[in-house]
């Protein structure tokens, strides 16, 4: 489905070339959760951003459904952002002037001018709400997302992520800045719309604890894949022992 | 969608916009008070300096007055017409047909002389012979006499009884004061001249009243009065009132030599143009005409057309082929006034020029704050891109947040200036009675009230102005958000 194929990353911080991602291959599949795993540096965000046309590779290439979508004209790559993309950041993201519900409804409002949202505007709302009841704020429908929690911050975020029925969700370490209790919970929605909407997952993360809970595992070292779960037979283990996730 | 709710959302939430807002309010609301008064200034200069000039005026630099002969077919038996007989064949003309009226006139410099209070006082005036009657006709006189501007009938040199009260008591009083083998001054001109017109007889009396016979003159209204400030209020008094004597000495028109007759003042001539009303005198033609020993001779011809605008040209150019001589000028009562009105719009001009620069302070103002906004939603901007935001959605964000800065400004700024131009009078009183300072020295613009005139087109153009600045300066942070690059924006701190 989408296809990262020798895919290179460099940054120059003055005068020294770093190398994020260095000939990077993935294959992510329909339907699957994957969880991309590795240390602080190892090019995981940089690889979520390519993979989301956020950014463009200096090598290599990106394919969803086999057409090349790394080099494609800046209209095209917003389209995909706001259609077939949906986001979610570690540190929510959400726009600090509006409501929840206006923040879940943001990428309509992007996809939309005044007129035909005018002709839509019902629908929209109604699937708006629908997802934050989905992820269990109807009480907060008119907050601002200064007074939520972080949980419902990013749960607030998972809700704008699935608004436009996005094909591919891309989570850059969804539960790093919550409490344990609330990042099973982050990890529970995922899956459920994993099963449910039939949405594939490619979500960044450095906590191990949280990949049992996800079909497949890939680590990455030094911006290459060094471990693939799908690679072999054995299931992933992570390299020291983890307490077990509960209710996921 | 995007752009129109976050537009109006930072509008309602960014308390730093304010000042953007402000600032196009007080440019917007200083140009529009300040165009309104100068349009009020202008507007009512041109009307006043119209008012007291006829449509067109012929005029010569002789002092013996404009010459123009008959159509006799020999050259050299052609003889000088009078001004009576130049109208006529002006009228007889392919011009008659486009004017209303026409009037000869004398137009001279004099000095003034009369007492006051026991000393005597002179002033240099600009004297003018006319006949009221034709000279209410081309307009511009009898509106501005304080007397007559409302009695029916055309306006008269003639005295009131109680201006000859007046005269008799002055005429008493300079007995006692003198003796009574001091002659008491003479009615009429005082005049040395061979050309001087008859005292008047003062023996015609019928049935016990005086004939009309003494020699009226209209003064400026500022040349008979005086202003001083008494307690801080401007007190106005007369010098001279209807009634009181005064000479005019001038030169005479055939030769330069000094002549000069005594007149009864009989009305004032307040235009409000302080030119007109410390410098102009009218007398009589006919009397300007024997003093100066140029009987059946005029210097000017004030002329009143029918539509000014359409004709004037076409008389201007009849008028120079009956005036066929170089020392004869014709000229528009614009063409007359030229200079001052050049000067008036001139000074608008770079009036508007300097005051735009308020403006254009707050432009920068809106691209410093805004450029501060940019910076502040680096994160947002980043978000909105990750959502599927183009670079020109995000740029229409920051342009249509300064158009609306701008249009808020300016609507504000339009109410407001409109409401100061409105209630300018009360404003500038209420200043000048809190800082002790005339704000608007009636005494030196003649005034009574700062005029206005409010021209709609020009606040339109104000607010095109303004609302273009506010939109051009928000260019520059607009561009700046619409190229930051998202991961960079996403990961702003």
């Amino acid at each position: 489905m989408l296809t990262a194929k020798n895919l290179c990353k460099f940054y120059r911080r003055h005068a020294v070339e770093v190398r994020v991602l260095n000939g990077l291959n993935l294959e992510v599949r329909t339907g699957e959760f994957l969880s991309i795993v590795g240390a602080s540096g190892s090019g995981k965000s940089t690889l979520l951003h390519l993979l989301g046309t956020l950014d463009a590779p200096d090598a290599g290439e990106v394919r969803l459904d086999g057409a090349r979508i790394d080099n494609l004209p800046g209209r095209a790559r917003d389209a995909l952002r706001n259609r077939t993309f949906g986001y979610i950041f570690q540190f929510y993201h959400l726009l600090p002037e509006l409501s929840l519900l206006d923040n879940v409804l943001m990428p309509a409002y992007i996809g939309h001018s005044v007129l035909s949202w005018w002709q839509t505007r019902a629908q929209w709302r109604r699937r708006a709400t629908d997802l934050v009841a989905k992820v269990g704020l109807s009480h907060r429908i008119k907050h601002r997302p200064r007074e939520l929690s972080g949980g419902e911050m990013q749960r607030t975020a998972i809700a704008r992520a699935l608004l436009m029925n996005p094909r591919i969700l891309l989570a850059d370490e969804p539960t790093g800045n919550l409490d344990a209790a609330a990042g099973s919970e982050i990890v529970r929605l995922l899956r459920e719309i994993n099963r449910e909407e039939r949405v594939t997952i490619v979500m960044v993360t450095h906590n191990l604890d949280i990949v049992a809970a996800t079909d497949r595992v890939v680590r990455m070292v030094n911006g290459v894949v060094t471990e693939d779960t799908s690679a072999g037979e054995k299931p992933w283990q992570p390299p020291f022992p983890q307490p077990r996730l509960a209710a996921v | 969608m995007y752009k129109l709710l976050l537009c109006v959302r930072y509008l309602q939430t960014r308390y730093l916009a304010l000042i953007c807002i402000v600032s196009v309010m007080l440019g917007v609301a200083t140009l529009i008070v300040v165009n309104a008064v100068m349009s009020g200034f202008s507007t009512k200069l041109k009307d006043r300096l119209h008012g007291v000039l006829s449509d067109i005026i012929v005029h010569s630099d002789r002092t013996d007055g404009i010459e123009v002969l008959d159509d006799n077919p020999d050259p050299h038996k052609r003889r000088p017409l009078t001004p009576e007989q130049t109208v006529a064949k002006i009228m007889a003309s392919p011009a008659g047909d486009m004017i209303e009226a026409i009037s000869p006139t004398i137009d001279t410099f004099a000095i003034l002389q009369f007492r006051y209070r026991g000393t005597v006082i002179a002033k240099p005036v600009q004297v003018i012979g006319i006949d009221p009657a034709s000279r209410a006709r081309v307009g511009g006189f009898k509106e501005f006499l304080v007397r007559q501007r409302d009695l029916p009938g055309a306006p008269t040199f003639d005295l009131t009884p109680e201006a000859r009260q007046r005269h008799t008591d002055n005429v008493k009083q300079y007995t006692l004061r003198e003796g009574a083998n001091v002659p008491a001054p003479k009615l009429g001109p005082l005049v040395k001249d061979p050309n001087a017109i008859p005292e008047p007889d003062e023996n015609a009396m019928t049935g016990g009243i005086e004939k009309p016979q003494l020699h009226g003159i209209i003064l400026g209204f500022a040349l008979a009065h005086y202003r001083f400030d008494q307690d801080g209020v401007t007190v106005e008094e007369a010098m001279l009132k209807p009634g009181d004597n005064v000479r005019i000495t001038t030169a005479g028109g055939e030769e330069l030599k000094p002549v000069f007759g005594d007149f009864l003042v009989t009305d004032y001539l307040k235009t409000e143009m302080s030119e007109y009303d410390r410098n102009f005198v009218y007398v009589p033609l006919d009397q300007l005409q024997r003093i100066r020993g140029m009987l059946g001779r005029a210097t000017s011809f004030q002329i009143k057309l029918k539509h000014y605008d359409r004709d004037k040209v076409a008389v201007s150019r009849e008028l120079a082929k009956i005036f066929d001589s170089p020392d004869v000028h014709i000229a528009t009562w614009e063409q007359h006034q030229g200079p001052l009105l050049a000067a008036i719009d001139v000074e608008r001009a770079i009036l508007n020029l300097l005051l735009f620069m308020i403006v254009g302070v707050a432009g920068f103002s809106i691209l410093a704050i805004f450029s501060m906004i940019v910076s502040e939603k680096f994160r947002d901007i980043g978000i909105m891109k990750s959502l599927g935001a183009s670079n020109w959605g995000v740029m229409s964000i920051f342009l249509g947040y300064g158009l609306l800065l701008g249009t808020v400004g300016c609507v504000a700024g339009t109410g407001l200036g409109l409401w100061i131009t409105a209630n300018i009078n009360e404003i500038e009183m209420f200043l000048s009675k809190q800082t002790g300072v005339a704000v608007f020295p009636r005494d030196v613009y003649y005034f009574k009230e700062i005029p206005t005139n409010v021209e709609p087109l020009r606040v339109a153009a104000v607010n095109a102005g303004a609302v273009l600045i506010a939109a051009a300066f928000s260019l520059l942070p607009a561009w700046r958000a619409a190229r930051l690059h998202p991961v960079r924006a996403l990961r702003f701190e």
